[in-house]
């Protein structure tokens, strides 16, 4: 049924709206991931062909075409498997993650606040990702870049890759919430303390896959609490996926029947964690 | 706490008063209306309420088509951090009589993503009919580059929704609260939620790092002349715009000058708007929003004045004799 709804959806130009309208590529990856799963691979290969005529000279993706940047949505494309997307292309979007972090991370931005006496030359965050480049890492993009990343490093183990997902779990595991959990920022701001967000904290979660630590143990029982009240779907399909990763989701968990797919991607990652809760996480190989 | 003006305020309201001084000649500042309305609860009056303040602006929309933009920020069923959805359907309703041929709302929340689920939390799926029908997730919109005429950051050209552009009217409908990076946010920082996430992230940080004053003037100078209509019912004291506690006040203000509008909502809270960078920058110097430039409706300022608890990084934006 939902497989269903995506081919209704799909953009004359192969790719998917958000809701309706022009293609981007956050619910085309989804989409192209979930049909994937489902084996409708001649939809999905549309898609990647919409992918890759909008690929950027940096061998980035800009979140829709007519952008002349590209941002995280590279992790989303990373997380596509090469023999579908093509193995340069995805070499490409390896490389610009590789490439990109938070600004606050640059060595220029570091040399900067060091002269004006704002901070040390060390001991700094480590570096996350950012949703646009030349801006500062959050954790959302910094789950979806680890996720990309940890995929491809079981298919290519390299050294580089592993640096990166390591230093990226070190910035997710130094923004833990006092009550556990995942903002989606600083743990504090001017002071005070940041709530977790369920959303935040299931993408998280599902970054930290093997990482034991009393931070993620606080954030599985946050994340459990989030998924007895939490009504929206995109969170709740982020719930689930940060608590599979961890061995947590409840048996016989049952999606809420009264909570509502407001976007593709909420359709789309949905059958994807249904599909990772039977045991094939595509999010993994 | 005492300030010095920095090189680009200095700059800023040097140019100001170059543009109201052709060649040194002194030209009269038009006073811009702002009203203060009663409004003490989010019920059924506001319809009548909301009806009468706009008659009373005489603004002429029949066959155009109108947006409303209100602010929301949280999963929040309460009514100090969301605009709340009652006053926003009054708002529609009221346009719609007006005669005009389109209204819907639109907005892009800052850091939840997930924006239908966030209006629904806040009430909007009850109290407006059919309301996604009506509503534009502006973070997820069409858009278009835009380069604003004056440029106050470093941000150069944004890219911008084309529901917002596209409007003959753009109403903006914030909350009143206090805001921990700028002191307040009211109409002109509301315009921040135009912005599309979808390109620039949640939040939308480039406009942080080319500096919020900075970037809220730059959104003026391409959004000069929204209406703006604050939600000062209940406003938010404190560590707004998030963490802090309800502030009753009982009113709505509003306006055609977003600057004016947002000056005498900081006088209502006991801010003194001379000292808001942004409205400073925005408005070109102080001449433009000192209260006898002002030409103020409804409620007087001494009636409604309460003072928003600040904290302790803005306290030095206090009115004096507050």
């Amino acid at each position: 049924m939902t497989i269903g709804i995506l081919a209704d959806k799909q953009n004359r130009d192969g790719g998917w709206p958000y809701v309706r309208g022009s293609s981007w590529i956050e619910p085309t990856a989804y989409a192209v991931l979930a049909l994937l799963a489902a084996g409708e691979t001649e939809r999905a290969r549309r898609g990647l062909r919409w992918m890759l005529a909008i690929e950027r000279s940096d061998g980035g993706w800009p979140p829709k075409k007519g952008i002349d940047q590209s941002t995280w949505v590279t992790a989303l494309v990373a997380l596509l498997p090469p023999e579908e997307l093509g193995a340069s292309a995805h070499a490409r979007a390896i490389a610009w993650l590789l490439g990109t972090t938070g600004r606050e991370s640059t060595l220029t931005y570091r040399l900067r606040e060091w002269l004006l006496g704002n901070a040390g030359l060390s001991g700094q965050e480590p570096p996350g990702w950012p949703w646009i480049p030349d801006t500062a890492a959050w954790v959302g993009p910094t789950s979806l870049a680890v996720l990309a990343l940890d995929k491809e490093y079981r298919r290519r183990p390299l050294p580089a890759i592993r640096e990166r997902i390591d230093s990226g779990r070190r910035f997710l595991l130094a923004r833990v919430c006092q009550e556990g959990g995942w903002n989606y920022g600083s743990v504090r701001a001017l002071g005070y303390a940041s709530r977790p967000y369920p959303e935040t904290t299931g993408m998280a979660l599902a970054a930290l896959r093997g990482v034991r630590s009393p931070a993620t143990d606080r954030g599985l029982a946050v994340a459990q609490s989030f998924l007895g009240e939490c009504r929206s779907a995109d969170a709740l399909n982020w719930l689930r996926l940060g608590l599979l990763a961890h061995g947590q989701l409840p048996v016989g968990y049952c999606h809420p029947l009264e909570v509502t797919d407001r976007t593709l991607p909420d359709t789309s990652l949905g059958l994807l964690v249904a599909e990772a809760e039977k045991g094939r996480d595509f999010f993994l190989a | 706490m005492p300030r010095t003006l920095t090189r680009r305020e200095w700059l800023a309201g040097s140019a100001g008063t170059a543009l109201l001084s052709g060649c040194g000649e002194e030209r009269p500042i038009v006073p811009s209306m702002v009203s203060i309305v009663r409004a003490p609860a989010y019920d059924q009056r506001l319809y009548e309420t909301v009806r009468r303040m706009l008659e009373e602006h005489r603004l002429e929309v029949r066959g155009r088509h109108v947006v409303l933009k209100p602010n929301l920020v949280e999963f929040e069923p309460g009514s100090s951090m969301n605009t709340h959805p009652l006053l926003v359907h009054a708002a529609f309703e009221a346009f719609r009589g007006m005669g005009a041929a389109s209204v819907r709302i639109a907005e892009g929340p800052a850091h939840r993503r997930n924006t239908l689920d966030l209006a629904d939390a806040a009430g909007y799926f009850k109290i407006v009919p059919r309301f996604e029908d009506v509503f534009v997730d502006l973070n997820l919109d069409e858009v278009t580059r835009v380069r604003p005429v004056r440029q106050f950051s470093r941000l150069g050209a944004l890219y911008l929704p084309k529901t917002v552009l596209g409007a003959d009217l753009l109403v903006s409908m914030p909350k009143m609260k206090t805001h921990h990076w700028v002191g307040a946010t009211l109409s002109m920082k509301n315009l921040f939620g135009v912005v599309p996430g979808g390109i620039y992230g949640w939040p939308k940080n480039p406009l942080h790092w080319a500096g919020i004053h900075e970037s809220i003037a730059d959104l003026h100078a391409i959004f000069p002349r929204p209406f703006a209509i604050v939600d000062g019912i209940v406003g938010m004291e404190g560590n707004g715009p998030i963490e802090g506690t309800p502030k009753p006040v009982g009113v709505l203000v509003a306006g055609h000058d977003p600057a004016a509008v947002d000056a005498t909502c900081c006088r209502i809270m006991r801010i003194e708007p001379l000292k808001m960078e942004y409205l400073r920058l925005a408005s070109g110097g102080e001449a433009h929003i000192t209260e006898r430039n002002i030409r103020q409706i409804g409620e007087s300022l001494p009636a409604v004045a309460t003072p928003f608890e600040l904290i302790p990084e803005f306290r030095w934006l206090r009115m004096e004799n507050s």
